[in-house]
């Protein structure tokens, strides 16, 4: 299985990147995108911090073991768009 | 063990018996490694031996459907089986094993506890011993109830530091996720944190402590109480 690494990107700038160096085995980049999600989804939930001023505006950058970047995750992609939520 | 004597043994709970009680563990223990991960003591099945850390710690993990949680920490000031066997239960439903790997002196538990119905000196001093492991869990429950995560890790890093001889602490941010009960981004949210206040150092695998000071103040009385009860209880400081 290909290991993804999900960093997280939190403010503009080369501190606001904090760098996943262990990273996960999934199938697929869909499976990584659903890791993501599921993730963030706890981060918001639970995790208590004095150093995030909104999750909304966090992403998960993820990088394969190339370290070629291959996805874009928004936290805000947790919460569904609302048409979307009206048709669902 | 035959040629081990009381002035050469590290752990500060077999360091603070008197000569005596020590005499009645004595030929009990014996030297082993213990390497990162290996199981100490196994949820649900009764103690057969206990360990007296020399070097290194073990970790005390409950498990859950949710996943698994550290809620003790023991290195050479402590007895890693002490709660159920002193307590008087053969087994525990939480797990031991070693998270960062050194020595330790195991005794049997039979052998422990006919030490103790032997003398009320040595009773005494592992039951305070039990009394201090307590108050530390007591902590951790505050600190996950109430405190960031950043705090959490600054105390859980101090009290890593506590058990090492040098700076490092050799452990992986998917590690200290299951130790803390956060996820692994949130760890290294953290860790880049303390990193760039100056604190640690963080490298793949390792983390140094850089200002000890400051990861005092950062961990906002979470850390420090537990630690000073146990001077008072067993070394009578």
């Amino acid at each position: 299985m290909p290991r993804y690494f999900f960093s997280i990107r939190h403010r503009p700038g080369t501190r606001g990147l904090a760098i996943d160096e262990e990273g996960d085995e999934l199938p697929d980049l869909n499976a990584a995108r659903e890791y993501a999600l599921d993730v963030a989804k706890d981060m918001i939930a639970r995790h208590r911090t004095d150093m995030i001023r909104d999750w909304f505006d966090c992403s998960f950058e993820i990088t394969d073991e190339a370290g070629r970047h291959v996805l874009t995750v928004p936290f805000s992609d947790t919460v569904p768009e609302e048409d979307e939520e009206q048709l669902g | 063990m035959a040629d081990l004597q009381q002035s050469f043994v590290r752990n500060r709970l077999l360091r603070a018996l008197s000569p005596e009680n020590f005499a009645l563990l004595q030929p009990h223990l014996e030297r082993v490694e213990a390497p990162f991960r290996r199981v100490l003591i196994t949820p649900n099945e009764p103690v057969g031996t206990l360990f007296f850390p020399e070097t290194g710690y073990g970790s005390v993990v409950a498990d859950g459907s949710a996943g698994r949680v550290e809620v003790g920490l023991i290195g050479s000031e402590g007895l890693i089986g002490a709660i159920p066997v002193l307590l008087a239960s053969d087994r525990t439903p939480h797990q031991s094993m070693v998270q960062h790997a050194g020595e330790m002196l195991s005794i049997p538990a039979g052998a422990l506890t006919e030490a103790v119905a032997q003398s009320d000196g040595l009773r005494t001093l592992l039951l305070r011993y039990v009394h201090a492991l307590s108050i530390q869990t007591a902590a951790t429950a505050y600190s996950n109830a109430t405190y960031t995560t950043e705090i959490r890790l600054a105390r859980w890093l101090l009290m890593c530091h506590d058990r090492l001889e040098g700076d490092g602490i050799a452990i992986t941010h998917e590690f200290l996720s299951l130790m803390l009960g956060v996820q692994r981004g949130g760890v290294t949210l953290a860790l880049q944190t303390l990193e760039g206040n100056g604190l640690i150092k963080a490298q793949r695998g390792r983390i140094t402590i850089r200002d000890r000071e400051s990861l005092i103040a950062t961990a906002d009385g979470s850390y420090g109480g537990p630690e000073a009860e146990y001077v008072r209880l067993i070394e009578g400081a």
